[in-house]
């Protein structure tokens, strides 16, 4: 992992960051007091809108939703939900997909299905599920599930079918059980695939409760504060609450990446 | 000339017959008769195509003959069993795995208790030469290592017969040669019942008892050929005049007797 931080690939992330930075530095110092400060919103005229916030009001709105606890909590509430989402459409989306690749039956019946889904963007379920479960936890976990289950299922299913024919044959050789061929076998075979599909269930998972959040806002969330400041409208809370996703996201897209990069350990050590 | 006199029957093949099914049904075997003595050496050779890998993969259980019948110690073949082990054409070993988790693996399906297990691998690696490589995946042995360390975590279940299905086909010819014997000496230390299937009849010569030589498409026994030679082989025996014999009937099997 360390040396993997210092790698010459994150070296240049990092000045490619930076310089954006700098430069937005730089032009939100420049604009300041030359942009127009009035906007409209639909029927309201609204007077004294920092449109590109500089650094020094970012830091101070930054402090501000900090010390109030605002930004804490409404992370909090957001990445739970995530995970709580991240978790059931995993366990569910994984299961199946597995089963369909060992299971002819199962892919037969569940590929129509996974074929609709899979061009179906989740958020189009919002208003049935909404009716569904309610307005509260249930409809935004269940989205989130939905999006992540679907992205879950197809990598494991591929996972499954990618296992080369001789390894099965090798398994039913050496007469083995099939609890210990999904233990030994499918599981550890399948798994860099599955985890590579976290990452981008990950992603999408995030897409997924920021946009449900907006569309329905209700307890204090992320999601939440850009839709109350957004309205309002405050720009410095907007970037700052962007800038809190996007280092969720990359933080959990890390944790993946390195959980990916356990799984797939074998794979790099190589007979020279 | 130890271990030649036939004893008794461990594989007994019957009037097998197998079609591909598809775009054309191919016959890849049809009125295929022969059996396997108790600590028997058979290779089989044959022409690209001949129904080789069909007959061994018949007799793994992978596959189940349109005609006839395979008898395993006197019990029908219906699917695959441990009693019948079976070395493949391509890399087996799990590359996911550790050298020890794969010699373990078929006696973890066994049900076999951790010591037992242990037992056993640690007793393979010494006999195959590598020790130390236990916690190594085969990404890090060679193809000739990856392939020994296959053959051992078939022996580990101790089958009453091992099928070998090319298994040093990819191998090169310097690597072929060093399995080979090392092949030998699994065979003389663990007294198994062998079916090679080779396309090297050299190979055949040097290892088997007994070698087959199956006909063109449909596939059955064109001729037999009794291997005399003492053991162990060395390298130069291939030079002798003995081996140019039993090569030269092998030749004659396959139909190439003329060309030499």
């Amino acid at each position: 992992m360390v040396t993997a931080l210092c790698s010459v690939r994150v070296r240049r992330g990092l000045v490619g960051l930076l310089a954006l930075l700098a430069l937005y530095g730089l032009a939100a110092h420049i604009a300041s007091g030359r942009l127009p400060t009035r906007v409209s919103l639909a029927v309201h005229e609204i007077e004294g809108v920092e449109l590109l916030p500089t650094y020094s009001s970012l830091v101070e709105e930054g402090v501000f939703l900090v010390q109030a606890g605002i930004l804490l909590q409404g992370a909090a509430v957001s990445t739970g939900r995530v995970l709580a989402g991240l978790l059931l459409g995993s366990v569910v989306g994984i299961a199946l997909g597995l089963a369909m690749g060992w299971t002819a039956g199962f892919e037969y019946a569940l590929d129509p299905w996974v074929v609709l889904l899979r061009f179906t963007p989740a958020l189009a379920l919002l208003p049935l599920y909404v009716l569904w479960l309610g307005l509260g936890e249930a409809a935004k976990i269940g989205l989130i599930a939905t999006a992540v289950a679907v992205v879950m299922l197809q990598g494991a299913y591929q996972g499954v079918r990618g296992i080369p024919r001789v390894y099965w044959d090798a398994a039913a050789a050496l007469a083995a059980p099939r609890s210990l061929v999904l233990r030994r076998i499918v599981l550890p075979a399948a798994l860099p695939q599955i985890l590579a599909s976290l990452r981008i269930a990950i992603a999408l998972g995030w897409v997924t409760v920021i946009a449900a959040e907006l569309i329905k806002p209700s307890m204090p969330s992320l999601g939440y504060l850009l839709a109350l400041a957004g309205a309002y409208p405050r720009v410095p809370t907007i970037v700052i609450a962007l800038a809190a996703i996007a280092l969720l996201v990359l933080v959990s897209d890390g944790l993946t990446l390195a959980a990916y990069r356990w799984a797939t350990r074998w794979m790099r050590r190589r007979y020279a | 000339m130890h271990r030649t006199q036939p004893r008794k029957v461990r594989l007994q093949v019957d009037d097998v017959a197998f079609m591909y099914e598809g775009g054309t049904r191919t016959h890849a075997l049809d009125g295929l008769s022969l059996a396997v003595h108790d600590n028997e050496f058979l290779a089989i050779v044959g022409p690209v195509g001949c129904g080789k890998t069909t007959f061994l993969r018949i007799v793994a259980g992978f596959l189940t003959p349109a005609r006839g019948t395979v008898l395993c110690d006197g019990r029908p073949v219906r699917a695959p069993g441990a009693e019948r082990g079976y070395v493949f054409q391509e890399d087996a070993v799990f590359p996911w795995m550790t050298v020890q988790d794969n010699l373990e693996f078929g006696l973890r399906a066994k049900g076999a208790a951790p010591a037992e297990r242990h037992a056993v691998a640690a007793e393979l690696i010494r006999l195959i030469g590598l020790r130390g490589y236990e916690r190594a995946y085969p990404g890090e042995l060679s193809a000739g290592m990856s392939k020994m360390v296959e053959v051992a975590r078939v022996l580990a279940t101790d089958p009453a017969i091992l099928l070998m299905d090319e298994p040093f086909g990819s191998l090169d010819a310097q690597t072929r040669g060093q399995m080979q014997d090392e092949l030998y000496r699994l065979w003389e230390k663990r007294l198994k019942t062998v079916v090679l299937v080779t396309h090297d009849v050299e190979e055949a010569i040097c290892l088997a008892d007994r070698v087959i030589v199956f006909s063109r498409r449909p596939g059955r026994v064109k001729a037999e050929v009794t291997v005399g030679l003492p053991r162990p082989r060395p390298l130069e025996l291939r030079l002798s005049p003995e081996f140019s014999a039993i090569k030269r009937q092998i030749w004659a099997g396959l139909g190439l007797a003329e060309m030499s």
